[in-house]
């Protein structure tokens, strides 16, 4: 027999599983929801204790095992997803951003610091970066404006918790040089502040709490670039509206007939598979075949000829141009609706 | 005088082997670890996993709990039950409970209600479904025979951090 045994065994040790085993269930309900996507979070100690009841010499019993802990370390990750899709632009064009959304995916709260590069592979021009050329898109517009705030490197490196996001602009401009149907690239890169590297390599108390900082699959680094399509295409559109009652009025009652009309020309450069779509105004009814291009009748239904009433979401009017340039001057759309 | 000196401390001895006794009396000693799997390559570059103590973990990693008992008094133990929480931000390993010579059942409802994996039901927008690893609260084994005075058992599981 050991001392550890008479230790394990004494009054002493079992008093303190009683008073531990309390804290511990309150301890599970504050953990239990603060479990995230970006999974538990860095810091958290799991402790488990086991439980055996038993009958001897008649009498039932029950005794709790020692506390078997693990700590749970900090996994850095990063993701950055492109959001504005391809961005149409012309040469020349000054202050053009795309939006990007940064995400920490990992487990802990990370200061991640952003770099911009516009001098890529795999397209026909460079943008060239506004000074400064990274902003944060402060007012959630999407677009580069007045309200962002821009990026100072090692000042205000986003800070985020565990599965944050933030978005991000690249600003860029068009260089005069550049010609219609070209791409240029530019490229946002985001790194951890704690470091970046092969997945798996370790940094020792620099997690959340003091606990080891372990990179995970993005290897604390993530890159992701945008794209900037030149099209020299300027189009103008005009729409207009003729309120005509059932009375012979011009009153927008219900009942009333809507005659919308819209212009559409293209002022500079071609336009291939050109679309106008329209969706018919909420409360009131588009009346039936009532579309007209260039004081032609098209059918609402989906065939050979160029308009249709799209009833796949909310009703919406299309008439399909097709390819149209100057050359082919203002294309003139009528529809018509009723007021419910 | 050494004589005498051997006589006390062969007395404490056999003290120390009563209190422990007394002690364990009623009683079965119960141990858990945990840990984790580590794959080492030997000197000849193969692959080897072996079961290191888990201080730490990461998201996604699995740890092993290992509960020993051991019936440290003189009498045979009936009825002997282990019960072992899923732990907080784990998730239960499906098939990965192991207890030789017991009956391994489940709990969905924090520990009230136990049953086989194959009998468990989970009630879920008025609609009832099996149950699976992902509901598992709470593990008991049972075991099937008597501990005997002396003997000692074992029951582990596997679960993956959230």
């Amino acid at each position: 027999m050991t001392v550890a045994t008479i230790a394990r065994a004494s009054g002493i040790c079992r008093s303190r599983f009683q008073i531990y085993v309390p804290i511990l269930a309150v301890a599970s309900l504050l953990l239990g929801n603060l479990a995230s996507a970006a999974g538990t979070p860095a810091g958290t100690v799991i402790d488990n204790i086991a439980e055996v009841t038993f009958d001897l010499n008649g009498t039932t019993a029950t005794q709790q095992s020692n506390v078997a802990s693990i700590t749970v370390e900090e996994r850095i990750d990063v993701v950055v997803t492109l959001q504005s899709g391809q961005v149409l632009v012309a040469a020349n064009d000054a202050n053009r951003s795309l939006l990007f959304s940064v995400t920490n995916t990992g487990n802990g709260s990370e200061t991640f610091s952003l770099a911009i590069d516009s001098i890529l592979a795999g397209d026909d021009f460079d943008p060239v970066p506004a000074v400064p050329a990274i902003y944060f898109d402060t007012d959630l517009s999407g677009d580069f404006s007045a309200g962002d705030v821009a990026y100072d490197p090692g000042t205000n490196d986003p800070n985020m918790a565990a599965d944050e996001s933030v978005d991000i602009l690249l600003v860029n401009d068009i260089p005069s040089t550049a010609l219609n149907g070209q791409i240029g690239r530019s490229e946002l890169s985001v790194a951890a502040g704690t470091g970046s590297g092969a997945p798996g390599d370790s940094f020792a108390g620099q997690g959340d709490g003091g606990v080891d900082a372990v990179l995970g699959s993005s290897g604390g680094l993530a890159v992701q670039f945008g794209e900037y399509l030149v099209s020299d295409v300027q189009m103008s559109i005009v729409k207009s509206v003729l309120v005509n009652d059932q009375f012979g009025n011009q009153d927008p009652i219900p009942g009333a007939t809507l005659t919308y009309t819209a212009t559409v020309e293209v002022t500079t450069g071609a336009a291939t598979g050109a679309a106008f779509r329209d969706v018919v105004p909420t409360g009131t009814t588009y009346s039936a075949n009532s579309i007209l291009l260039n004081g032609g009748a098209l059918s609402d239904a989906v065939d050979a000829d160029l308009g249709e009433l799209d009833t796949s979401g909310a009703p919406t009017v299309v008439v399909r141009l097709g390819d149209l340039s100057q050359a082919d001057g203002i294309q003139t759309i009528i529809f018509q609706v009723t007021i419910d | 005088m050494k004589i005498f000196m051997k006589f006390v401390v062969l007395a404490f001895a056999y003290l120390c082997a009563a209190m422990a006794f007394a002690q364990g009396s009623g009683h079965l000693e119960l141990t858990t670890v945990v840990q984790k799997e580590q794959i080492s390559v030997d000197d000849d570059g193969k692959q080897q996993k072996e079961l290191v103590q888990a201080a730490t973990v990461l998201p996604g990693d699995s740890v092993i709990y290992t509960i020993t008992f051991r019936n440290v008094s003189q009498e045979s133990a009936e009825n002997v039950t282990i019960t072992n929480p899923v732990p907080v931000n784990l998730t239960y390993e499906s098939g990965s409970a192991f207890g030789p010579g017991t009956v391994i059942e489940f709990s969905v409802d924090g520990g009230k209600y136990y049953s086989v994996a194959s009998e468990l039901t989970v009630t879920e927008n008025g609609e009832v479904r099996a149950a699976t690893a992902d509901d598992y609260t709470h593990i008991r084994w049972i075991m099937q025979n008597d501990l005997a005075a002396g003997a000692q058992g074992v029951a582990r599981f596997r679960a993956r951090l959230n």
